[in-house]
């Protein structure tokens, strides 16, 4: 991690942009949010458990977080969460449960609690993506103790939603996290050692 | 001052790129993701359905046009008691639609449909399917928009049961399902009972089947309410209608100015 760490922040202020490399880093990683954007809106057979897809957009979000600060992975989690809040609605929003999700893997990692492996990748994920729902549940319940307009009726409609979507969110973003991990943090591994 | 000027060196262009990265996400928020879901349109173009499967629609249109004749018959019965019964439960001409996509989040119960802007169609049209009513279209790009399901919470629809003509609102609860709470402390219902839309909807259109009664809660405080199974099967939805609709947003009559006498 140390060994990561100097060296990109030995590189970063110097080589960036002077090259055109860096431009095709950065197309990528865009690339891959829209991909993972564009996998939200669809259904596919084996991807959904009870009409609940997985979280594309968080495990994009840990997959950055993991080797970067926590600074950089709640500026990621803000920009995710907004572009999430404009493919579905404003209330409740996206934005502080990415956020939290950022931060808390790159201090996980920061802390040495995980190793970047697949395994482990997955674990986070599926920590978080209960760790995020919970998030969009809390403001649901919070808007229903303090708002008169409450979305929904009662506290245990709420929470009996909040499992289902939590449980199966989580088991579908987990397995599908390596298929997420693997490309991005090769791509990341190559640029960062060329 | 050199400090400054150092980090300024060293920070500048993470900052723009920062705020580069907020801004657009910031601006695709705003524009509720025209971009992207041009994008997902022209992506799954190749996969979207010829052409409407012809028997399995009719199925579900024998289903709905019972319900009709249901809500038909109950509304002749009313037309001989009531002269000035007002006829704005057609639904004007449609539009067919594919479904595209679903929503992109588990909190919200939404599809996205292959029509946009380029054939008419508007944010407030009424979207509906065999089986009765779908949902409402919040947002559309060129050439898609989005429906807001009868089963979102968000939803809040005016009904009735057709039978009986004792009204409240409907909210959806996740699903296929709905609750109903009624305006009466009493009201006359049953389970089986055909649940449509009523005249105190605004964004709906009054007479569009919406489901059927399965169960009831009278003791419910303050009001009673019923659950409701939603005609339209969402989950294998495949084909729907869009419904031009103006919401009457303005039932609301401005307040009425106090005139002084000019004595």
């Amino acid at each position: 991690m140390n060994f990561y760490r100097s060296r990109r922040s030995a590189r970063r202020p110097t080589k960036r942009f002077k090259s055109h490399r860096p431009i095709w880093n950065w197309l990528f990683t865009v690339g891959s949010v829209l991909v993972c954007l564009l996998l939200l809106p669809t259904r596919l057979p084996g991807m959904d458990i009870l009409g609940v897809g997985p979280n594309w957009l968080l495990v994009w979000v840990v997959v950055w977080s993991i080797r970067r600060t926590q600074f950089d992975g709640a500026i990621v989690g803000i920009v995710l969460g907004l572009l999430q809040d404009g493919l579905t609605g404003n209330f409740p929003t996206h934005v502080p449960g990415l956020m939290l999700a950022g931060i808390i893997t790159a201090r996980l990692h920061r802390r040495r609690f995980v190793q970047v492996d697949l395994i482990s990748v997955a674990i986070i994920v599926f920590g978080l993506a209960i760790a995020t729902e919970s998030v969009m549940a809390l403001q649901l319940a919070g808007q229903y103790l303090l708002g008169e307009d409450a979305l929904y009726s009662s506290l245990s409609s709420i929470w009996q939603y909040y499992q289902r979507v939590a449980l199966s969110s989580a088991i579908l973003s987990s397995l599908w996290a390596p298929a997420l991990y693997y490309p991005l943090q090769q791509w990341w591994n190559r640029y960062e050692t060329k | 001052m050199f400090a400054l000027r150092r980090w300024w060196d060293k920070n500048a262009l993470r900052g723009v790129l920062i705020l580069l990265a907020i801004g657009s996400a910031w601006g695709i928020r705003q524009t509720n993701g025209t971009l992207i879901y041009e994008a997902y349109q022209y992506v799954t173009k190749p996969f979207h359905l010829a052409a409407p499967p012809r028997v399995e629609l009719d199925n579900a249109y024998v289903l709905d046009l019972q319900q009709r004749v249901v809500e038909l018959e109950n509304q002749n019965q009313k037309l001989r008691e009531l002269i000035d019964y007002q006829q704005d439960s057609e639904l004007d001409t449609t539009t067919l639609a594919a479904v595209i996509g679903r929503s992109a989040d588990h909190w919200w119960q939404q599809i996205i449909l292959n029509k946009g802007s380029r054939d008419r169609v508007k944010a407030g049209d009424i979207v509906t399917g065999p089986g009765g009513l779908v949902g409402r279209i919040t947002a559309v790009t060129p050439s898609t928009s989005r429906v807001l399901l009868a089963s979102d919470p968000n939803s809040q629809i005016g009904a009735k049961v057709s039978r009986s003509r004792s009204t409240g609102y409907i909210r959806g609860e996740a699903d296929t399902q709905a609750t109903m709470f009624f305006f009466e402390k009493v009201p006359d219902v049953k389970v089986g009972d055909v649940i449509v839309t009523s005249a105190f909807s605004r964004l709906f259109p009054q007479g569009v089947p919406i489901g059927r009664i399965a169960s009831i809660d009278l003791g419910n405080s303050p009001a009673p309410k019923a659950i409701i199974q939603l005609s339209v099967p969402v989950s294998n939805l495949e084909w729907v209608s869009i419904n031009p609709y103006s919401p009457k947003l303005d039932v609301d009559a401005a307040p009425a100015e106090i005139v002084n006498d000019p004595e």
